[in-house]
């Protein structure tokens, strides 16, 4: 072996086996051999994957020209047919056909004289040819054969060992990008979480600027998620993938969607975009936008990039499914919770609406119920009742949540008083069509849930209150087809939206408040009915006492006035046959004294059992009052008592005059008897008093006689009962009973140590003519009972 | 003399009333019902008769009736312990109508009265 063959095979070694790139290992080797060979070119054609062609990889001469493209197909001129044998072949210009056969060489060299083809192969695979180009008449001695056998061979040996390396820094790639998805999605099963990891990791792995997911709902059709990373072009964020639904359904090969774009500003973006598909039904897409280059511009994907987006998506949709599933379940179960919460809640409100027939703690409940944090929570609620006479809606109660209110549990806060009332008891919203939701409400007997682009309640009338919402809800309270009310809320404080579940609630328990409410309104006329009708059997009872008492006392007076008469008539017979010096005389007088006494009181009780009603008219209290005055006047001054009047105009009462003027009589006696050691004044004022049942004509009479000790206080009305050494005890229950007779009432207002007031109030005549003070004329008024219904 | 029959159940008060009558100068006539009076009534002359009302046998209003039947310009006064009948006194067409009182003062008036005395 020559010294510049050993020269040349030791430089191949250490070309082989220098750590320079493989694809400049392969250059520096042919370059090597031309030289030693002293050949004018070198060419080494690459066997493609389909094996039909072989391209030119590298040449003796440097780097190709990136677009030169120079290939033959197996099987034509030196290189083909190198392949297709795998047998060196030498050929020379002047060989028919050898022109024509080697045309792609025209471009690198047209002048060429002799070509000699090597295969590139190993004991089972063909890897590609070289080719050896002379532009003189050449031959190879046996040596130099030799020579180019070895450089072939180890040529196939460095592009073995090139593409077991390549595969496995592919097989590394994928498994770390397999590891890096892996990773990325089995961390979470939230599904916003995963979205996000899904897309960043994607766009790391594929090395893109941008990566978008979006998962559609099959059933709509409609993007129901979508998650982006990093720069994403908005000319195009995620076009649909044509064929994709389709290829899912088949399970034909994947379809995919890659290209460019142009945005706005005519800048060009590289897409690529494949389908997330699961157990047969498209997800969605996952896309990815402007791979980066080495120096950092947009470049186009490749066939490996598509590879590992495919590999992707099948690990994603699986994980993706999982976390849908999981956000679905925890949905339903969020949802199944409160629903849960809210008819617990319902029902806690229900069971407190049984423990009462008042209207008001009713209402209490119902506000409670709505306002709690642990009831349905809303910031306000506001009751309305429907007044059908005059068609408006009037307010009835309403609250707030106090933002600092302790949570309780709902059994205890029901049964608390409000808190933070609203004052809505002047609110008048008029019920017409088009006139606002509340209106609406009870028109449609529909819930109705305005928001801020409705109308506001025109014409309302919100008196001193106010009512700022820009989202209400508003619900009928339905009684037998007919709304009795509204119960509007709204969440204005804290400017939360108002949920559905909390509304669906209301609505149910709008129903059962509205029964509730309807009964406790019943039973409150049942109640007042029955009230009246205690009070009818009272004074029936009273009127069968009294008649009771009555026939027994004139039994009683008639059968003692006889002997009285005898006694007192006999005694003043005596009385005038003993002598004015006797002793005797004294004792006379004492017995008729006595007997004169006895015949007083008999006549009193004669006239308190004695009933007489037929003297019924319209009478003038004031005028009643001042008829009485003249007749105890001079009692009055014997006293020293000073009288003030006050009389205001009154309704007329209808009457029995000389009844109300003895009660008056009575009354002012009583007084008088009070102040008669020390004197004082005697006021009466007289004014128009609105109660329960209607509208009284009353009257007060005051003493300063130091009023009645508490010991005895409630005996006053009681007949017969007296705190003095005179007077029968009659006065005073002469004087209720006749009021009592008149439908009236009369009350006292005891103050120790200073005196008494009588309240004497007393019906109005049904129709009754007013003077009018301010015009100075009569005129008809209806002052009968007030409405004192509700509707 | 004028002469006057006083009809009353209660001996006390026959007593007491004839008694005062008697001291006034009248002659005085008792009966102690209805019946009895109408008896003397029928028997003597009388200018004028003082009814009690509630007698037994025959109370004063039936004595009255039968009185002002037979006799109708013979004065009749119903002197009674009853203070409330004095709305019907009218109807029973007494001509007057006294309540029974120790102070025989309004008797022996309304007696004068009705004697034109």
């Amino acid at each position: 072996m020559s010294s510049e063959r050993i020269a040349f095979l030791s430089q191949m070694v250490e070309v082989l086996t220098s750590t320079v790139s493989f694809a400049e290992r392969l250059g520096n080797m042919v370059h090597l051999l031309a030289r030693f060979l002293k050949v004018d070119l070198a060419l080494y054609f690459g066997l493609d994957k389909t094996k039909e062609s072989l391209s030119l990889q590298i040449s003796s001469q440097g780097p190709l020209p990136p677009k030169l493209r120079v290939e033959y197909q197996t099987g034509q001129g030196v290189v083909g047919a190198a392949a297709k044998t795998r047998q060196p072949q030498v050929v020379h210009r002047d060989q028919p056909g050898v022109v024509t056969d080697n045309a792609p060489l025209e471009k690198l060299q047209p002048n060429f004289n002799t070509l000699a083809a090597f295969p590139v192969a190993d004991d089972n695979f063909l890897y590609g040819v070289l080719l050896l180009v002379n532009n003189a008449v050449r031959s190879f001695t046996p040596a130099e054969l030799h020579s180019v056998h070895l450089t072939c061979l180890m040529l196939a040996g460095a592009l073995r060992q090139g593409l077991v390396q390549e595969e496995a820094k592919k097989r590394i790639a994928e498994l770390s990008v397999l590891f890096e998805v892996g990773k990325a999605i089995s961390g979470t099963v939230e599904l916003d979480d995963l979205l996000e990891r899904i897309v960043s990791t994607t766009a790391k792995v594929i090395n893109a600027r941008g990566a978008v997911l979006q998962i559609i709902d099959n059933e709509t059709g409609k993007t129901r998620v979508s998650s982006q990373y990093g720069l994403v072009p908005a000319a195009k964020i995620c076009p649909p993938i044509p064929g994709a639904a389709e290829a899912a359904g088949a399970g034909a090969e994947m379809p995919f969607l890659q290209g460019q774009t142009s945005d706005a500003k005519g800048k060009v973006h590289f897409y690529l975009g494949v389908p997330l598909i699961f157990k047969g039904h498209l997800q969605g897409t996952l896309c990815v936008f402007d791979k980066i280059g080495p120096a950092g511009e947009p470049q186009p994907f490749d066939p490996e990039n598509r590879q590992l987006m495919f590999t992707m998506a099948g690990l994603i949709v699986n994980a993706l499914e999982n976390a849908l599933t999981y956000q679905q379940v925890e949905t339903l179960a969020e949802r199944n919770e409160r629903m849960v919460r809210n008819l617990t809640a319902l029902q806690e409100v229900s069971q407190a609406m049984l423990t009462t027939v008042q209207e008001e703690r009713l209402l209490d409940i119902i506000i409670q119920g709505l306002i709690q944090p642990t009831g349905l929570g809303f910031d306000r609620v506001q009751i309305l009742e429907v007044d059908e006479e005059s068609q408006v809606l009037r307010g009835r109660k309403g609250a707030t949540r106090p933002p600092d209110s302790p949570t309780l549990p709902l059994s205890e806060a029901l049964f608390l008083p409000l808190a933070a009332e609203v004052p809505v008891s002047d609110w008048q919203i008029p019920i017409s069509p088009g006139l606002g939701a509340m209106a609406q409400a009870v028109l449609r007997m529909r819930p109705v849930h305005h928001s801020s682009q409705q109308p506001a309640n025109k014409g309302a009338s919100l008196g001193s209150g106010s009512f700022e919402a820009s989202e209400y809800y508003v619900v009928p309270l339905v009684v037998k087809d007919r709304a009795t009310g509204i119960i509007v809320v709204d969440n204005q404080a804290s400017g939360r939206p108002l949920e559905p579940e909390p509304l669906h609630a209301l609505q149910m328990l709008a129903t059962q408040a509205a029964l509730m409410l309807e009964n406790a309104h019943l039973y409150s006329t049942i109640e007042a009915n029955n009230r009246e009708l205690m009070l009818i059997r009272e004074r029936m009872l009273e009127s069968d006492r009294l008649a009771a008492l009555s026939s027994l006392a004139s039994g009683m007076a008639h059968e003692i006035r006889n002997p009285l008469v005898s006694i007192g008539g006999f005694a003043r017979r005596i009385a005038k046959l003993v002598d004015k010096n006797s002793p005797l005389r004294g004792y006379v007088e004492v017995i008729q004294e006595e007997v004169s006494r006895l015949e007083k009181l008999l006549r009193e009780i004669l006239d308190f059992t004695g009933e007489n009603l037929s003297y019924f008219g319209d009478h003038n209290l004031d005028q009643l009052i001042e008829d009485t005055l003249p007749l105890i006047q001079r009692d009055l001054e014997a006293a020293n008592i000073k009288v003030v009047t006050d009389l205001q105009p009154v309704p007329r009462i209808h009457c029995d005059d000389r009844q109300i003027k003895q009660v008056f009589y009575n009354l002012f006696q009583n007084a008088r008897q009070a102040m008669q050691e020390k004197g004082g004044t005697l006021t009466i004022t007289t004014f128009t008093q609105e109660r329960e049942d209607g509208i009284y004509a009353a009257a007060a009479v005051s003493d300063t006689g130091g009023g009645i000790p508490l010991d005895v206080l409630h005996n006053i009305f009681n007949p017969f009962f007296s705190t003095k050494d005179y007077g029968t005890g009659l006065g005073l229950s002469i004087a209720q009973r006749i009021i009592a007779r008149h439908y009236g009432h009369i009350e006292v207002k005891n103050e120790l140590g200073k005196g008494v007031t009588f309240i004497v109030t007393l019906p109005i005549a049904k129709y009754c003519l007013v003077k009018d003070s301010a015009q100075g004329t009569a005129r008809a008024s209806a002052l009968n009972a007030p409405s004192g219904g509700r509707r | 003399m004028k002469k006057i029959l006083v009809a009353d159940d209660e001996m006390a008060i026959r007593l007491l009333y004839s008694e005062e009558l008697k001291e006034e100068g009248y002659e005085v006539y008792t009966a102690s019902n209805g019946r009895e009076a109408l008896d003397i009534i029928d028997t003597m002359p009388l200018d004028l008769v003082i009814l009690d009302i509630k007698m037994p046998e025959m109370d004063g209003i039936e004595a009255l009736r039968q009185i002002k039947e037979k006799k109708p310009n013979l004065p009749v006064l119903l002197s009674t312990a009853y203070g409330e009948y004095k709305q019907d006194f009218a109807t029973w067409a007494s001509d007057d109508y006294l309540v029974k009182s120790s102070d025989l003062e309004d008797l022996k008036n309304a007696v004068k009265r009705h004697l034109k005395e």
